[in-house]
This record gives C-alpha cells, sequence and structure tokens, in this order.
C-alpha cells in the first residue's frame, strides 16, 4: 500500500506476482492430490503395535497388560548388543511384541517387507519376573513416532551411543578415552551412576531424550547411559564399554554368565564384521 | 587420531627391532598380499601404520624417495630419526596448508642407524614425532601401552627371542583370535627387513602358551 501525492491510498504495485486474494487462497487450499499425498505418507509412517511370531496386531497397550516394574531399553546397534550378550543370554526373555514403524532413515520404501533391524523395536519380558521389560530399537525412530509406552511404577534404564564428535568438551579431544560413559538421570531416580553425569554443554538427541523427558515430566525415576564412541558400527569396544552398568542396581540380578556373555559378544561381532578396505 | 581397529605394537630391542601387527580379515576374493602393513622405508629401516590406506601409500612412496636421495646425495644412509622427521614435516605441512586436508595416518618407524643403536619413534597426523622404547597405535592402543609398561624390563629385551615374544604377547592382549591374525617383521642389526610367515609366528605362540602353562603350574603348586 502507498499513500499518493492527493491523499489516496492506493495499491502499490508489486513485481512479485499479482496479490489478488482470491488467487492466494487457491494456492493455500491443498489439491485433492496433496492431501492424498500427505494421507499415504502418514499411513506409512504410522507405528504399529504387533506381536512378533503372528504378525497380528495388539490391540492393548503393551503396558495394560502387563504390569512393569523394571524397564530397559537399548537404542542403537551397539546398546542392543551389550544387552544382547549380556543380559539376554542370563535368563529366558519371551517376546511380547514389537513396534514395527517406517520412516525416511530406513533403507528401503517398501514398507510391507521390512527387515527386523530396520524397523523393528522389539519388547521382551523376563519369564522368571514378568514385570521385567526389555525393549531392543536398533532403527531410528523420527520425532513423530516416538511412542509413547510409560506407566508410573517403574524405574526405566535407557542404553545408547552417539558419535565422540557431538561431546563438547574444554579439554583436548585427543586425550578423550573413547569410548567412554555419560549418565543422566531423573530428578525421582536416587541411585547413583556407575559413571560421571553428562556435563554441560552437552545434549541428547532423538529417542533417548524423548524417553528420558517423558520420564522426568511423569516423575518416573529413569537413567539415561550414553556411550561416546569413535566407531558407530558394532564394535566389541565400544559394547565393553558399557559393561560398569552390569554392577548398577538397574541391571543387578538379570546378568549372570559373564565370560559367556563375552563369547557370545565376540561371536556377534564375528557374524557382523564388514570389512572396509579403507583403512589399516 | 586412531579410526583404525586393529592393532600395531614396536618393540625396541638391545639387538633388534620388532614390528608386529594385527591382521584384518580380508574378503575371500581378495588377494591377500596386496594388503600389507608393514613396509621397507630402505634396508634399515621399515614402518608401520594405522589409519587411511591410501593416505600411507603416498607417505611410503615419498620416504622412500627421499631415503634414495639422502644416499645419493650424502652417500650416507638415512638415520631414523631423520627420515622420521621427514614424515613428520610432511604430515605438519599439510596441516597448514589451504584447500588440503591432514595425512590420516599415524606411523611406527623402527631400525637400526649406523652407530648400531636401535630407533623407534612414532608418528601422528598433527606431524609431532617422539622416540619411544616401546609402543603401540590403533584403538585398544591404552590397553598394549599398560601392558607393554608392565612387561618391558631390560631382561625381556636382552635376547632376540624374548623380544619377539614380548611383542606378540602384546599383541595377544588385544587380538581377538590368537596367532593366526599376527603380522611380524624384525630387523636385525646389519641385516636387512625379515618377514615373518604365518608358521613362524605361530612357533612363537605355541612356545608362549607352554610358559603360561607351566608358570600357572608353578603357581598352583605354591599355593598347594
Amino acid at each position: 500500500m502507498a499513500a499518493t501525492f492527493f491523499g489516496e491510498v492506493v495499491k502499490a504495485p508489486c513485481r512479485a506476482g499479482t496479490e489478488d486474494e482470491e488467487e492466494e487462497e487457491e494456492g493455500r487450499r491443498e489439491t485433492p492430490e496433496d492431501r492424498e499425498v500427505r494421507l499415504q505418507l502418514a499411513r506409512k509412517r504410522e507405528v504399529r503395535l504387533l506381536r512378533r511370531q503372528t504378525k497380528t496386531s495388539l490391540e492393548v497397550s503393551l503396558l495394560e497388560k502387563y504390569p512393569c516394574s523394571k524397564f530397559i531399553i537399548a537404542i542403537g546397534n551397539n546398546a542392543v548388543a551389550f544387552l544382547s550378550s549380556f543380559v539376554m543370554n542370563s535368563g529366558v526373555w519371551e517376546e511380547v511384541g514389537c513396534a514395527k514403524l517406517w520412516n525416511e532413515w530406513c533403507r528401503t520404501t517398501d514398507t510391507t517387507h521390512l527387515s527386523s533391524t530396520e524397523a523393528f523395536c522389539v519388547f521382551y519380558h523376563l519369564k522368571s519376573n514378568p514385570s521385567v521389560f526389555l525393549c531392543q530399537c536398533s532403527c531410528y525412530v523420527a520425532e513423530d513416532q516416538q511412542y509413547q509406552w510409560l506407566e508410573k511404577n517403574m524405574q526405566i534404564t535407557i542404553l545408547t551411543c552417539r558419535h565422540v564428535t557431538d561431546y563438547k568438551t574444554s579439554e583436548s579431544t585427543g586425550s578423550l578415552p573413547s569410548p567412554f560413559l555419560r549418565a543422566l538421570k531423573t530428578q525421582n531416580f536416587k541411585d547413583s551412576a556407575c559413571c560421571p553425569l553428562l556435563e554441560q554443554p552437552n545434549i541428547v538427541h532423538d529417542l533417548p531424550a524423548a524417553v528420558l523427558s517423558y520420564c522426568q515430566v511423569w516423575k518416573i525415576p529413569a537413567i539415561l547411559y550414553l556411550c561416546y564412541t569413535d566407531v558407530m558400527k558394532l564394535d566389541l569396544i565400544t559394547v565393553e564399554a558399557f559393561k560398569p552398568i552390569l554392577s548398577t542396581r538397574s541391571l543387578k540380578g538379570l546378568v549372570k554368565n559373564i565370560p559367556q556373555s563375552t563369547e557370545i559378544l565376540k561371536k556377534l561381532m564375528t557374524t557382523n564384521e564388514i570389512q572396509s578396505n579403507i583403512y589399516t | 587420531m586412531d579410526v583404525c581397529t586393529f592393532e600395531k605394537v614396536g618393540i625396541r630391542g638391545t639387538n633388534i627391532v620388532v614390528l608386529g601387527v594385527e591382521k584384518k580379515s580380508v574378503a575371500k576374493l581378495q588377494d591377500e598380499r596386496t594388503v600389507r602393513k608393514i613396509c621397507a622405508l630402505d634396508d634399515h629401516v621399515c614402518m608401520a601404520f594405522a589409519g587411511l590406506t591410501a593416505d600411507a601409500r603416498v607417505v611410503i612412496n615419498r620416504a622412500r624417495v627421499e631415503c634414495q636421495s639422502h644416499k645419493l646425495t650424502v652417500e650416507d644412509p638415512v638415520t631414523v630419526e631423520y627420515i622420521t622427521r621427514f614424515i613428520a614435516t610432511l604430515k605438519q605441512k599439510y596441516t597448514q596448508s589451504n584447500g588440503r586436508r591432514p595425512f590420516g595416518i599415524s606411523a611406527l618407524i623402527v631400525g637400526f642407524d649406523d652407530d648400531g643403536i636401535s630407533r623407534l619413534y612414532q608418528t601422528d597426523p598433527s606431524g609431532t614425532y617422539h622416540a619411544w622404547k616401546a609402543n603401540a597405535i590403533g584403538r585398544s592402543a591404552k590397553t598394549v601401552r599398560e601392558f607393554l609398561e608392565k612387561n618391558y624390563t631390560e631382561d625381556a629385551i636382552a635376547s632376540d627371542s624374548e623380544a619377539i615374544k614380548l611383542a606378540i604377547k602384546a599383541l595377544l592382549e588385544v587380538v581377538q583370535s590368537g596367532g593366526k591374525n599376527i603380522e611380524l617383521a624384525i630387523i636385525r642389526r646389519n641385516q636387512p627387513l625379515k618377514m615373518f610367515s604365518a608358521k613362524e609366528v605361530e612357533l612363537y605362540v605355541t612356545e608362549i602358551e607352554k610358559e603360561k602353562e607351566e608358570a600357572e603350574k608353578k603357581k598352583s603348586k605354591k599355593s598347594v
């Protein structure tokens, strides 16, 4: 809008295009095709809770079905390998369900035939003590999919990894003893962590942050163990960096056979080794 | 910066220098001989590196040319310190130029000087170099170095076979599948580089295992 000499207000000509209001509305209005695409994408990105073996869906929320006193979640392939070798072989764990999801980080666009590492968060409970739950999540869970399945009366332990280049410190990075553990806990978590707490200004990202934030808001005692490592793929030294957690209350009683666990871990490593020729 | 997962160990003995490396498993269809980790820079100096293979190839070529150039100009073979300084200076240049990135390798350089004294140097991507009596590079370097600090004694390095066994024992601390994944090279005073065959390494490994068993038997006898 501009004022002319004669005091009238006229619309200034716009070089960006016609300012016809009707055209603007049409532009904003979604075409049926756009709507269809958006709905399809939303359907693709839906998180589905299934019973793994039968692949039928779980009608009820997982935790409404089973009460829970302890919940351990591993996010990322190193944390998952740690739980598989040290915790899952020390007892009989029964699979109770899984969350199947797809997002842009998955390597395939086919949403029906997703591999187990790409798209599942699997939930197990201990047969001898069914209120102890474990979740293995080796896929990436996007922000809009961070599914909230938490209950009030329990203690939560989250294990995850991050690349050491994300770690901010005033020390020289060459002297960092990577891989190393840091912990972050909610106000209601009264026990001590087995490693130093995460220093400022470092932050936690993605699903682990979502779970921890939820726990802090709902006053659930929870602790997150974050392993900073220089190798993000499955790596023996990184998985072994989680070992101090075995002595904490979170995993006490769940781990029995440590030498056997080390053997299982080594086997997991050899089957997963991808040899790259870049490094010697 | 150690991105490489495979360990390298270097030990400076009185009359011998030993370089041991962890062999990585090659793909089935790949020719093992093209995966060389220990390289001779001259008759009396050799080097093991950890990091980007391509960067190492460039550095090794330049070092080899420099060794011969020195011999032609000065009519003397390079000292281990000279060639280490050359490599370190080269690496440093690439940290201070525009448009270039540093060489992504750490190297262990061993050899004998004309005065007959053995040397071991380590360089890193920043271009610094230091002399060591024994050192390790790679991801579990800390564990190996701790082992070496405990077990590197004047007795251990006095005899050639003891120095070789120390290198193998240090590697066995972190190498997962035992002797068959270890590659060894030695230089004896006034002799060229010798690469050990798999059989020779196995012989030493069996000897080490025997000694371990005997030591354990003695311990149990003493406690009984």
